[in-house]
């Protein structure tokens, strides 16, 4: 099988997406939406298949070693691992928030229960 | 175990609790969930003081949108949620609070007066004469009163198999019963943690597992007054599969 390589406008199109997308990330961490980790994981949309376009050799290299007829296929596999990393970090962050919320809401009704009492002069409601 | 010499006189004033305390009389707390109850909540609450046993109340409001905090308000303390926590969240504030005002035991009761409160007393005298961790009020001992469309019976026996077949602590007919007596042990376990899916079927589930006992009394439960059941039609089923899944899951992993 011959080893096609991404023609000039892909590489061009790719390359453009990879720079807006990077610029539009980083503009938004830095105004703290998104913290180092979140930008991390979130870059690899642009720099996986930008790695793929700019370096032609070391995708069929990588597709080679992994035993993979198409390295497109290697570029999607390392893509839904990073989503799916991603998509696990945050269902066990989002699972923590909402167990933390849970606590704060329950501790806030308690404690404005305890404050009516104590205003009221009667011990713990 | 606490000394169960309940006496009647027992009140929601300092003075009652002092006297309550002298006297070697243990410290119930009603813990009763709400969330848009407020056509039943108030003749709950009146049903509770014509008992006149003095229990503690505590309504916990879970983020309803309707009067519900105003009309219990004026018959009892209300811990009013900011949010709709569901019924987990609400019934563990109730325990957090029974656990920090040091109760004996806390009884969960419906809001939507499915639950007689006459058989607190029942519960409190299956304590006396069988202390366990929990007791839980069950509709299927006497088969008496309203026990539910024929549909979730034959899923409350799959989680009673599951139940019994996977945990020893206590042989349950009930899980799903929203009537119950938890004692000090049981009130500091669920006070640390609770589940907030599925609480009643799961949290014995978790109790067992962490090896405390569990027994039931007969009590016969109404047909809810007002309002209709979160758990209805397709619902059904998935709860009875979570369910499931969460007992299952209980028994694989270790107690915290």
């Amino acid at each position: 099988m011959t080893n096609a390589l991404p023609s000039p406008e892909t590489v061009v199109i790719i390359s453009a997406f990879a720079s807006i997308y990077m610029l539009v990330l980083l503009r938004k961490t830095l105004q703290g939406k998104f913290d180092l980790y979140d930008f991390m994981m979130l870059s690899m949309v642009a720099i996986i298949p930008a790695g793929f376009a700019l370096f032609p050799n070391l995708a069929y290299l990588v597709s080679h070693l992994t035993g993979v007829v198409f390295p497109f296929v290697v570029m999607f596999g390392a893509l839904f691992l990073v989503v799916f990393a991603f998509m696990h970090n945050m269902t066990a962050r989002l699972h923590r928030l909402e167990r933390q919320n849970c606590a704060l809401i329950q501790e806030q009704s308690l404690l404005a229960l305890e404050l009516k009492a104590k205003e009221s002069g009667r011990p713990g409601g | 175990m606490a000394d169960m010499s309940l006496g009647p006189g027992l009140g929601s004033s300092d003075t009652c609790r002092s006297a309550a305390r002298q006297a070697g009389a243990p410290r119930v707390l009603l813990v009763i969930p709400c969330f848009n109850e407020e056509a039943s909540i108030g003749g709950l609450l009146s049903e509770i003081a014509a008992i006149g046993r003095g229990y503690h109340t505590l309504v916990v409001d879970d983020g309803s949108s309707d009067a519900t905090c105003a009309v219990a308000s004026c018959r009892s303390p209300v811990a009013r949620l900011a949010q709709n926590l569901g019924i987990g969240g609400a019934v563990q504030t109730g325990i957090k609070y029974a656990a920090r005002q040091d109760f004996d035991f806390c009884i969960q009761i419906d809001g939507d007066g499915q639950h007689d409160p006459r058989a607190i007393e029942t519960l409190l005298d299956a304590y006396r004469s069988h202390p366990t961790n929990i007791t839980i009020g069950s509709r299927f001992i006497d088969h008496s009163g309203f026990c539910s469309t024929p549909m979730r019976r034959a899923g409350i026996r799959l989680i009673v198999l599951a139940l019994n077949g996977l945990f020893t602590g206590g042989r349950i007919t009930d899980p799903t019963s929203g009537m119950r007596l938890l004692d000090r042990s049981a009130i500091a376990f669920f006070a640390r943690s609770y589940p907030a899916d599925f609480p009643e079927p799961i949290s014995l589930a978790w109790a067992m597992r962490a090896g405390l006992t569990v027994s039931e009394v007969p009590v016969e439960m109404r047909a809810r007054k007002a309002g209709v059941s979160s758990i209805d039609g397709i619902k059904s089923a998935s709860y009875m599969i979570r369910v499931l899944g969460y007992i299952l899951l209980a028994r694989l992993v270790r107690a915290p």
